[in-house]
């Protein structure tokens, strides 16, 4: 087995975990090795073995040859503290505290007057499996996770958001939430983006946030679906955050299916998974992506999964535009600049100019947020000007929406649009982002088919 | 772009577009709304048909799409559930009244919509992106700019009792200067001016990064001759006694000016958007208020700098400082030699207020990013550099001068951007737009302010906002705005224009723009622009000074801005660039004030470089 890295900063926010072990020490599963230097969470070993390597941003441990399932537990607290103790961050995302989330850091106050933990089930991200079963398998858990939430923060209401194509979860759900009225179902239209925080507050509430807003500005906290099951992992079973459900998925061996591999120890490798699942299609492969063909970033073989990577996609082999210009349309949905960038010279183009979407909105830590998450403001005045550079192609990452409204001007300019998760949705089998032919609103009734025109046309 | 209430508003009359799909049932607002200002683009590239379109002010009154529709849908009938009646009436009225009000003619850019923000790259030494909230359709669209309208101006007529009132003067005494010599002593005999050659070498050797400054002269009849770069033009005057600036006396030699050229020891040209470096009788634009006009001498001082010093401030000061040393010696020659004998020429000048009438302000904006963006303010001697302050160490904030110190060379300028569209520092001391307004029986010039453009936005946004609370405290009717150069400028340019123009004074502006200076960014205020493009294709074609303000530009600014004080409203201007706008506007001019206008020549007048050839005509 190879050795296992635990990343000192398991999330992208927060500050890198001083270690609490040493070299040569014999670490268990659960055991803590680092904790918080300031934003963090502690990070627990993932398996059973020896410390063999402190560097500066990681743990590396040599694992034994026996693996039991057992593990060190956390110390029995109140829920709260269990969480924290856990070192649990959101697993959806950008990998934020979760205590953090749901506690106000002094007294007993609850972070939320009589308000919402709205559950983000929307597995938003094309392509991903994991979290879905993680419900389907065992939805009674995901009720508990919301209930032992919602005290805590003092909310009176939970609200799983599902997209309403995963008929036979939701319907197992449904059972279940007839016997419990404080919790309900929000069913969501099948489109890119879902999960974003904000658009699951709208989406829910009807409320819409600013950018700069967080969800308990609409007294609410969201939170990832398998983050509720790692709180009740917490809770009832005095279990650290140390595996993570992942699906690896695209150019793979054997098909385009999605691997939905559970418990994978955190520190794991890109390769040992990508072998687990079957090892790359003899056809090449372009990239492999850490997360969502959206939001995720192209990753080494060698890089270990954290607590909040959902995902390895494969992508299919890169085309060659031997050096046309290229437009980047930079939006809050995709990749960033330095994403776009690296992408159009995957493909060999150059970068003929670069637009942001109107509503990309910087933020003071220089991330964008979409104003309007889902809802396009336009796009075809940055089309005049991709032209105007002279650009043979443009390349966005916006959500279902605003690729429409690309598309509705771009290809009748002479532009060759091409997506960022193109490759991506090939190789998982996705229809690509273009034209959006479904309605943005789906009835709340499971059996009302919505007006679904043509979603299904792959390009 | 979706567009806000008040942009919808401001386009009523203009055709209701979807920027996005939009669902049946969707109860249409202005976000659903694509800003009607690219419409002539989408038409011109076959992407829009508005036949049948009905106007947004039709629509915006609780209309309901019956059918889901894709972005870049006119709005017809057949998809709405209701739509208001065009407004017959309205429509006819304006368009009468434009035409009475007929001799209006004029410029500028529809109404922006608000929002969003414009990413512009200015590589200059670092690079810094910078991002402004936009205005118009930004940066993507036609050239902003264009003339003049000219309502019957304001018959003088009027009720104006006061008389006008002399608050200082001034006297030039020009000296003849028919030959100049370089030898071992600097002295004026007769019409010969004598410059002692080693004055370039010591005032070289003060400077540590000057490696070496060499003079030449070039006459009248060789113009022919290779140039580097040329990064100013100084008249050669000096005060009499201990004069300041703007008052007393001012010798100054006639025939004769001082070139400043420079590079880098590795060759680099001190000049940063294009250059004017070939052949003088090819990259000279010859009687713009900035450059040399024909048939004078000029002085070369040629000075090699170390590399890379040519983009660092302490670079072009090192040059302007050393050459100002050979020109401290001849102006202390003209103090001791010239004698009121040799007087071939007395001019009295005036500064006058006249009261009653339009009280207005002349506002320049001068370089002050760094590097060769930079001038010196108030020197001791015209177009000096002792006893002046660098703009840029004052933080680029706002300066008042009165127009005698401005034609008394009170700006040194260290020359930046673009050749074509620099203003040089003998362009101050022959600045036509105050020599135009201070002639001028119908307005009342208060004084100019000098705001340095500096390099930061968030430093152009604070000097605006200091340059509008002054003109607000000087309680004016009218003010203008002139920039040099394009680009980066524009950005406080238009928000000065802004700063200005929110406190309800008129404002007209002064800027390159044609095609190649668009504006960048811009606002409502901007609606009133006067272009100095003078090339033919509307470029910066870094032939010296070529579009700078001159006489005509300055005739058109004011008769704007009267039209602008009286209320008129100016009209838009075409959307590509053309020279039409202009000469409707000289064509309404001369017409309003029976005068027949002399127009400047462009750089066709000029024999074509090598480097015109390849880049540009």
């Amino acid at each position: 087995m190879e050795n296992i890295q635990m990343l000192l900063k398991q999330g992208a926010v927060g500050r890198p975990c001083a270690p609490v072990v040493a070299v040569g020490d014999k670490v268990k599963k659960g055991t803590l090795i680092a904790t918080p230097t300031g934003l963090g969470a502690n990070v627990h070993s993932s398996v059973y073995g020896e410390v063999v390597e402190i560097l500066e941003d990681r743990i590396i441990i040599k694992p034994d040859e026996e693996q039991p399932d057992e593990y060190v537990k956390i110390a029995k607290g109140s829920n709260l503290e269990m969480i924290k103790e856990a070192g649990i961050i959101g697993q959806g995302g950008a990998g934020f505290p979760t205590f953090i989330k749901i506690y106000n850091g002094k007294d007993d106050k609850p972070v939320l007057d009589h308000g919402y933990i709205l559950v983000n089930a929307s597995e938003c991200e094309p392509g991903l499996a994991h979290n879905i079963q993680q419900i389907d398998e065992d939805p009674a858990a995901l009720l508990r996770g919301i209930h032992y939430l919602m005290e805590i923060a003092g909310a009176d209401k939970g609200i799983i958001a599902i997209k309403k194509k995963h008929r036979e979860t939701i319907e197992k759900l449904d059972a279940l939430l007839k016997d419990d009225p404080a919790i309900e179902r929000h069913l969501l239209p099948d489109i890119y983006p879902m999960g974003e925080e904000r658009a699951v507050v709208r989406e829910c509430l009807g409320i819409e946030l600013e950018p700069d807003k967080l969800p308990s500005a609409a007294n609410a906290v969201v939170i990832n679906s398998e983050t509720v099951y790692s709180c009740v992992s917490a809770i009832e079973d005095q279990k650290p955050l140390i595996d993570k459900n992942i699906t690896v998925r695209g150019m793979i061996k054997g098909g385009s299916e999605a691997h939905v591999f559970e418990k994978v120890p955190v520190g794991t490798s890109v390769q040992a998974l990508i072998d687990r699942a079957g090892g790359f299609d003899e056809r090449g492969y372009g990239e492999v992506i850490m997360g969502g063909s959206f939001t995720g970033k192209a990753t080494e073989l060698d890089a270990p999964i954290t607590k909040c990577t959902g995902a390895l996609l494969v992508t299919r082999p890169f085309r060659d535009l031997h050096g046309a210009k290229v437009g980047i349309l930079v939006c809050a949905c995709g990749g960033n600049l330095e994403r776009m960038e690296d992408l159009v010279a995957k493909y060999n183009g150059t970068v003929g100019h670069v637009c942001y979407c109107k509503q990309a909105a910087e933020m003071p830590n220089g991330t964008r947020k979409c104003e309007r998450p889902g809802n396009c403001p336009g796009q075809v005045k940055n089309n005049l000007e991709f032209k105007k550079a002279g650009c043979e192609y443009i390349i966005i990452g916006n959500c279902s929406d605003c690729s429409n409204t690309v598309m509705a001007s771009g290809p009748k300019m002479g532009l060759k649009v091409m997506h960022m998760t193109d490759l991506a949705m090939m190789a998982v089998g996705h229809p690509l982002y273009r034209t959006l032919k479904v309605s943005k609103k789906v009835d709340q009734d499971l059996n009302v088919v919505d007006n679904v025109e043509d979603n299904e046309t792959v390009q | 772009m979706s567009i806000t209430a008040e942009t919808a508003k401001q386009h009523a009359n203009d055709p209701a577009v979807l920027c996005c799909r939009a669902e049946a049932g969707t109860e249409l607002t202005p976000a659903n709304f694509e800003d009607p200002a690219i419409f002539p683009d989408l038409v011109d590239s076959g992407l829009l048909n508005l036949d049948g379109a009905l106007k947004l002010g039709q629509v915006l009154n609780g209309s309901k799409l019956t059918k889901t529709v894709d972005s870049l849908t006119p709005i017809t009938p057949d998809i709405v559930d209701k739509f208001d009646a065009a407004e017959e009436e309205a429509e006819e009225a304006p368009a009468a009244e434009e035409a009475a009000a007929a001799p209006a003619a004029a410029p500028v850019f529809a109404a922006p919509a608000a929002g969003g923000y414009i990413s512009l790259h200015i590589g200059e030494g670092k690079d810094i992106d910078i991002q402004i909230p936009t205005g118009i359709g930004g940066g993507a669209v036609a050239a902003p700019v264009a003339a003049a309208p000219v309502a019957a101006a304001a018959p003088a007529a009027a009720e104006e009792t006061g008389e006008a009132v002399v608050v200082r003067e001034m006297t030039r005494k020009h000296y003849k200067i028919d030959k100049v010599v370089l030898g071992d002593e600097t002295k004026i005999e007769g019409t010969t001016l004598y410059v002692r050659k080693a004055a370039a070498t010591e005032g070289a050797d003060a400077q540590k990064l000057v490696h070496s400054l060499e003079l030449d002269v070039i006459t009248p009849d060789n113009y022919h001759v290779y140039s580097e770069t040329v990064m100013d033009i100084q008249p050669i005057a000096t005060k009499e006694d201990d004069y300041e600036l703007g008052e007393g006396v001012t010798r100054v030699l006639d025939g004769v000016v001082m070139v400043v050229t420079g590079i880098t020891e590795e060759g680099v040209q001190v000049g940063e958007f294009g250059s004017s470096e070939g052949y003088i009788d090819e990259n000279m634009m010859w009687g713009r208020p900035g450059a040399v006009d024909k048939g004078e001498i000029m002085i070369r001082a040629h000075a090699v700098i170390d590399n890379k010093k040519n983009m660092e401030r302490p670079g072009p000061i090192a040059i302007h400082t050393a050459v100002d040393h050979v020109t401290q010696e001849i102006r202390n020659a003209m103090k001791k030699d010239l004698t009121d004998d040799m007087v071939v020429e007395t001019q009295t000048m005036k500064q006058v207020r006249r009261p009653g009438k339009k009280k207005i302000v002349i506002v320049k904006e001068i370089m002050g990013q760094g590097a060769m963006h930079d001038n010196f303010l108030f020197p001791t001697e015209p177009v000096g550099v002792l006893g002046a302050k660098p703009n840029v160490d004052l933080g680029n904030v706002p300066v008042a001068a009165n127009p005698l110190e401005v034609m008394d060379g009170c700006i040194h300028a260290l020359t930046c951007i673009g050749p074509a569209s620099k203003e040089m520092s003998r362009h101050y001391w022959r600045e036509p737009l105050v020599y135009e307004a201070i002639h001028d029986d119908d307005v009342d010039l208060v004084g100019v302010i000098f705001v340095g453009s500096p390099q930061a936005n968030t430093d152009k946004f604070y000097v605006s906002r200091r340059l509008g609370q002054m003109v607000e405290s000087m309680n004016v009717d009218g003010a203008f705005v002139t920039t040099e150069g394009f680009g980066n400028n524009h950005v406080d340019f238009t928000s000065h224009i802004e700063q200005i123009g929110k406190r309800g004074v008129p404002v007209v502006g002064f800027s390159f723009c044609a095609v190649q200076g668009a504006l960048v960014t811009g606002n409502k205020y901007c609606d009133a622009m006067v272009d100095n493009n003078k090339s033919m294709s509307g470029i910066e074609n870094e032939v010296l000074a070529c579009n700078t303000l001159c006489h005509e530009d300055a005739i058109r600014g004011l008769a704007m801005l009267k039209a602008k004080m009286a209320g008129e409203t100016i009209k838009a201007p075409e959307r590509q660039y053309t020279h039409a706008v202009k000469e409707n506007n000289v064509e309404l001019i001369e017409k309003a004030y029976g005068t027949k206008m002399e127009l400047v020549e462009n750089e066709q007048s000029l024999p074509i470089s090598e480097k015109r050839k390849a880049k540009y005509d």
